[in-house]
């Protein structure tokens, strides 16, 4: 049987290899060589670090994309003289150890400015330390872990760990406490419950908006949570709904918060779900149905501007034809590389090598300003983004539809 | 009261699920006592084959008349994989060590998961870019189709709500039971089966297939997992690549609870299993966060204390 | 195989004509276009090309011992199965070059002749192998030469190593590492069927102090040939780490016989035990005991878990200890989730996970900074590999010395017949115990290394797929050895770093290796024959193999 299987194995693999590849061309130019052009151009690389493997990589390859999009549009401006920008995607399949493996790799290429990534706050750790190092610029669309920029103390004694990191996504401490206002002032909710799927984001989320509710003199009547893996939350939801809150605060993302909306609405709790930006995504209102009418999230920037600049980057997304769409994090991502690339603009104009623009790149961060696809993206003395404004959108007739706009302070 | 009342509804809802998955467990498990590691993956692929059937013969509709078509669409998807497995990798492995038949459990099940999460909107992988029925990337979630009646207005009794979709579960794990009592002890098949499940040897002397058997015991198995498949789809609305890893742990747990090898004991193993994870999220210390290590924690301990399970069942040597 | 005729007096001709088709075709043009290090040009080998010749080398000298100059080393060497190994080997890698072919240039007519030609080779030799019966052949392993020439061929064998080593680390197309990869697996295999192996391992058993010397002064020289990069280095010491764990791994599954599917929590625990006693701001125990400490109570952390998992195995055995180990693994990952202050007490500050874990320092010299070592740089990568060096060193140190004593029988005996043994007067449930806490403790141990050098301890990198990783480097590698545990370790750490233009279908190729695994070769690469014989026990021929060998290694 061992030999035979051996066989069959070889000859199987030989008809298929020949029923594949039957009809093919001579000659290479299938594909590839479009960008040979230019040949005398100087080459400078962002790095991109997220999961573009496993269960994450929907989100990974989000990111992925949308920087290819951000370089692709900034090589075809010209606005960085005889640079032009390759995009160097590494995979770390959202596990600290790997991420370290794409960061040393990235930080050996003398190319190498600047980093988009990572997705994980997990792996954000380890891949810190090592870019910065390397004096390479790191730029997250996603990480939400507030220690990461301002120490092991945020809130008490904030104290930059790392002067190369940046992030365009808010932390969880303005979300959560304009969230909270909005409710208790704005729509009169004095009583709610809160669930958090026990991730960094999602918790952290619930976390300071509690805090914020409860300063405020709202009353949290429970506080639950779910296993991100299952997408049963019936007995959750009737534990919840005995304690009748007028409202249900999710910190989380949308594949698990438009099932819960879904069933709190079938269950018998009719009351508004609300999130953050983990949840305002198109797809919450497909996932969730006719029952998400009334959810609420909250989003950085204004309406008009992050709606229209939003949708020309989904447009130009999607014209570009990437293979997987843009997912939550492809606009951050978007905004982290213009950000980078708006410094490089500086950084690379009398450098001769990337390595010595590397330490100007990181300088150049602290003034880069501009309107993003997200809204105004500028970052603070810890490297946070700067943007305050913040809005809060409805579900109203199958599209998310915005309600209150205001700057947090 | 109205409370506690509640959390056994919804104890049984999710228990006839795991009820319905732990079944496939047992049946094979009593006939060559493997345990099908990738059955929780059975399960997820009959869900997809609901799903595939609504896109490819009625995309959009949603009416009553489709329900029994997605029904059969699943099972035929779960029958066709759960068949091609036992062929292919576990039945070269029937007189292996047992650690063989595990670990190539363990390799289907990351195989099958992986080919729904990264095929199923690319069927030829990465050789063409043909989707000729315009599925839907399952990398993330994906949303499972309607059926008008059953995914609808939830009744209410007196404060306790039904939803439409959890009577359907329980509607279907009741069917099953009855059809594989019947199958079981008054067909010609399922007598054989008991036949083999006690003396494989002397069945075969018998005149009893049983590689037949043993097929069937598999095709038995994914024709319920299929079942649970839609019934997740309704409840929840909407299916994903990985919720046969979750949902086929606690199948097994429920099966070892009811006494693995049992088939009534599944059914009753599945419901209390249900049960008591609703009511520990209220009742239970720590609450939801709590949830399931108290159900990894009753696994551990039936299968010290109890190994036979509730119902018990015939006492085996797993050596 | 009976089924088909035997027919020795052509399968000598065959196997000369194959293998020199096999040379010949390096010397040829594979391909149209100027792919995968260029194999299009002709008398210039590279990559592929000099692969072909490397296979084709061995096949002639196969083919020599079955027909003519060199027929009286037939009676050590079986060369039917070593032609028929080689031969398929040769086979699958042509087919395989065709299908990278066709994947780079867009069409199989891209293939040039020299492809087609070792094609045709391969199938050669592979028949001549088949045409060939099998001999029975006497063990060469007793076979001495010179001191000194046994000593030689050791340290070309070692330097040959290293430079593979090397050589792989090197190549950065994803389909020449798949092929090269695919070449050794199958001149091992060759090795070990014809029984040439066995002749390797009778010179080193002979001279077992200078082979370990050697090995040991590569592995340690390995470092200083990376001129300071760190990229390889950080993949070393991810693979050490993980071979460590998986060692300990198979004391409890090779061993013991014990199925573990929840071993990760230990490494997981002794990862805790490093960053919750570290330096850093997030650490949330207050005693900072020096790292030696930390390290044995990670140890010892570990080892009290093992010892709570084993004990149920005092009442079940077999499948539901795979069960009970899968439930615990789960549990261990679900609490260290909820021990983060609110649902539990403040412990691991759950999701966060615990950051910046600041780089170790013995006696002022820290492992953070790049040190400049006999004028060569040895940076922050290389540093950690030592440590981990020095770590697994004494993994396989505690691992032979159990295997090859009375503990380590008493195992076997539990692993081969459990009742037996204990008629025996082996203590089963102590030895039982003794394999979950002992293995345990090695994990342990690794893990708190593990949190130093990633910087970072989060719940979500001990899922059960991890422990599914653990295991098949086991499995892969050959239970209860040493040499395949690392080999495993080093496939299952190393391929996904070089093979990332599988990017989404890694782990599909991974379920499938699996399975693929299972079928065709149950004992692993590197097997022990004990195992071996398990897996294939109307083998005769093996059984009387190992009846010797245990009644040689009892005098």
């Amino acid at each position: 049987m061992n030999r035979r299987s051996v066989i069959s194995t070889g000859a199987t693999l030989l008809v298929a290899s020949m029923a594949l590849t039957a009809c093919g061309t001579r000659g290479g130019d299938s594909g590839g060589s479009g960008d040979a052009g230019g040949s005398g151009d100087k080459v400078v690389k962002i790095g991109v670090i997220s999961p573009l493997s496993g269960d994450l990589s929907a989100l990974g390859l989000g990111i992925q994309h949308s920087v290819e999009l951000a370089a692709k549009q900034a090589n075809e401006s010209g606005d960085l003289g005889d640079w032009k920008i390759e995009v160097a995607p590494e995979d770390d399949e959202g596990k600290p150890e790997v991420g370290k493996n794409a960061a040393s790799k990235l930080a050996s290429d003398k190319d190498v400015i600047g980093v988009v990534g990572t997705l994980n706050s997990s792996v954000a750790g380890p891949v810190q330390p090592i870019l910065d190092k390397a004096k390479i610029t790191m730029v997250s669309p996603a990480n939400t872990n507030p220690t990461l920029t301002r120490g092991a103390k945020p809130v008490d004694a904030p104290a930059r760990t790392y002067d190369n990191y940046f992030r365009t996504c808010t932390t969880d401490d303005v979300q959560g406490p304009f969230a909270a206002r909005y409710l208790y002032e704005k729509a009169g909710i004095k009583e709610l419950a809160t669930v958090h799927d026990k991730k960094t984001y999602g918790q952290g989320l619930v976390d300071a908006f509690s805090a914020e509710y409860k300063k405020l003199g709202g009353k949290i009547v429970a506080a639950e949570t779910i296993n991100p893996d299952e997408d049963k939350f019936s007995a959750v939801v009737s534990s919840l709904k005995a304690k009748k809150p007028k409202a249900v605060y999710y910190g989380g993302e949308y594949p698990q918060a438009a099932p819960l909306s879904q069933q709190m609405k079938a269950g018998g709790l009719d009351v508004p779900l609300m999130g953050g930006d983990g949840i305002f995504s198109g797809e919450y209102i497909k996932l969730a149905g006719k029952g998400s009418a009334g959810d609420l999230a909250t989003s950085v920037g204004a309406p008009t501007e992050s709606l229209e600049a939003g949708k020309k980057f989904l447009d130009d997304y999607k014209a570009a034809g990437y293979s997987d769409p843009a997912e939550a994090y492809g606009a951050y991502a978007y905004d982290a590389a213009t950000a980078i690339i708006n410094a490089m603009k500086v950084s690379l104009k009398d450098a001769e090598t990337v390595e010595d623009a590397r330490q100007a790149t990181i300088d150049a961060m602290k003034d880069v300003s501009f309107d993003g696809v997200t809204g105004k993206v500028a970052f603070d003395e810890y490297g946070d983004t700067k943007t305050r404004i913040l809005t809060v959108y409805e579900v109203k007739g199958g599209a998310w539809k915005d309600v209150n706009t205001e700057e947090f302070k | 009261m109205e409370l506690v009342a509640q959390q056994i509804v919804n104890g049984l809802t999710i228990g006839s699920l795991y009820a319905l998955i732990a079944v496939g467990y047992t049946v094979v498990y009593g006939i060559i006592q493997l345990i099908n590691f990738a059955h929780g993956e059975i399960f997820m692929i009959g869900a997809f084959g609901a799903l595939s059937t609504s896109l490819i013969l009625f995309p959009g509709q949603t009416a009553l008349w489709t329900l029994p078509l997605i029904l059969i669409g699943a099972v035929a998807a779960a029958v066709a994989v759960a068949v091609v497995m036992e062929r292919i990798a576990y039945r070269p492995l029937r007189n292996a060590p047992r650690l063989a038949p595990l670990i190539t459990a363990i390799g289907i099940s990351v195989f099958l998961q992986e080919l729904v999460r990264v095929g199923y909107n690319d069927p030829t992988l990465f050789i063409s870019d043909a989707n000729p029925f315009d599925f839907p990337s399952a990398k993330q979630k994906v949303v499972f189709p309607r059926v008008d009646g059953i995914s609808g207005e939830s009744f209410d009794l007196g404060g306790i709500i039904l939803q439409r979709p959890a009577i359907f579960t329980v509607a279907c794990l009741a069917i099953s039971a009855i059809w594989l009592w019947y199958y079981i002890n008054r067909t010609r098949s399922g007598r054989a089966m008991q036949a083999v499940s006690q003396d494989p040897d002397t069945a075969r002397l018998m005149g009893i297939n049983v590689d037949r058997i043993i097929v069937t015991a598999f095709a038995i198995g994914a024709a319920l997992a299929a079942v649970a498949g839609v019934a997740y789809g309704l409840q929840t609305t909407n299916i994903n690549f990985k919720m046969g890893f979750i949902y086929g742990l606690k199948a097994f747990t429920a099966a070892v609870l009811g006494g693995i090898g049992n088939i009534q004991g599944a059914v009753v193993g599945g419901l209390v299993l249900g049960i008591l994870e609703s009511i520990a999220i209220q009742y239970f210390p720590g609450g939801s966060p709590w949830k399931d290590i108290w159900a990894f924690s009753i696994l551990i301990l039936v299968l010290v204390f109890r190994p036979q399970g509730i119902m018990g069942a015939k006492v085996v040597d797993r050596a | 195989m009976s089924k088909l005729s035997h027919n020795p007096r052509l399968a000598g001709p065959l196997a000369l004509a194959g293998s020199v088709l096999l040379i010949v075709s390096g010397l040829l043009s594979w391909s149209y276009e100027p792919i995968l290090g260029d194999i299009s040009v002709r008398f210039w080998p590279v990559t592929l090309q000099v692969y072909a010749i490397v296979m084709g080398v061995i096949a002639l000298l196969l083919a020599l011992v079955a027909a003519g100059p060199l027929g009286r080393w037939s009676q050590h060497i079986d060369p039917a199965r070593g032609l028929r190994t080689m031969g398929v080997t040769a086979a699958i890698f042509a087919v395989t070059t065709l299908v990278a072919i066709t994947h780079q240039t867009g069409g199989l007519i891209n293939a040039n002749e020299g492809v087609w030609i070792a094609l045709v080779g391969g199938l050669l030799i592979a028949a001549a192998g088949y045409l060939r019966p099998e001999t029975k052949v006497l063990d060469p392993a007793e076979i001495a030469l010179p001191a000194w020439l046994e000593i030689i061929v050791i340290a070309l064998l070692v330097g040959l190593g290293l430079y593979t080593a090397q050589y792989a680390l090197k190549q950065t197309d994803p389909w020449v590492l798949v092929l090269l990869v695919g070449m050794l697996i199958g001149v091992t295999l060759t090795a070990t069927r014809s029984n040439m192996a066995s002749w390797v391992g009778g010179v080193t058993m002979r001279h077992q102090r200078v082979f370990l010397l050697a090995t040991f002064v590569v592995v340690l020289a390995f470092p200083f040939t990376q001129g300071g990069s760190e990229a390889n280095l950080n993949i070393a010491g991810n693979v050490l780490i993980f071979a460590a764990t998986a060692l300990g791994l198979n004391i409890v599954v090779g061993l013991a016989g014990l199925l573990d599917l929840g071993y990760i929590a230990f490494l997981g625990a002794g990862a805790y035990v490093g960053a919750t006693m570290s330096y850093s701001a997030f650490a949330t125990i207050g005693w900072k005991p020096p790292f030696l400490v930390v390290m044995l109570i990670g140890g010892l952390v570990s080892s009290i878990l093992g010892l709570i998992i084993g004990s149920p195995t005092l009442r079940v055995s077999g499948d539901y200890l795979a069960i009970v180990t899968l439930a615990f693994g789960e549990i261990f990952r679900l609490a260290m989730f909820n021990l983060d202050g609110q649902s539990g007490p403040m412990i691991t500050r759950g999701s966060n996970g615990i950051n910046a874990i600041p780089d170790l320092n013995f006696f002022g010299f820290n492992f953070g900074q790049t040190h400049n070592i006999l004028g060569i740089d040895i940076p922050r990568a290389g540093n950690y590999y030592f440590v981990l060096i020095a770590l697994i060193v004494f993994v396989i140190i505690v691992f032979t010395h159990l295997n090859n004593s009375r503990i380590g029988r008493g195992w076997v005996a539990i692993r081969e017949d459990e009742r037996a043994a204990e008629a025996m007067g082996v203590n089963v449930f102590g030895l039982k115990i003794l394999a979950f806490a002992g293995g345990a403790s090695l994990a342990g141990m690794a893990g708190t290394v593990k949190a130093h050098m990633d910087q970072a301890v989060s719940p979500d990198s001990y899922i059960f797929l991890e422990s599914a990783f653990l295991l098949a480097a086991v499995v892969l590698g050959g239970m209860g050895t040493v040499g395949g545990v690392l080999i495993g370790a080093a496939i299952l750490k190393f391929l996904p770093e070089k093979l990332r233009f599988l990017d989404d279908y890694r782990l599909l190729m991974f379920g499938l290796v699996l399975v693929v695994m299972m079928r065709v070769r149950p004992e692993g690469l590197i097997a022990s024959k004990r195992r071996q014989l398990e897996f294939h026990d109307d083998d005769e021929e093996l059984a009387e193999t190992v009846v010797i060998d245990e009644l040689e290694a009892a005098k």
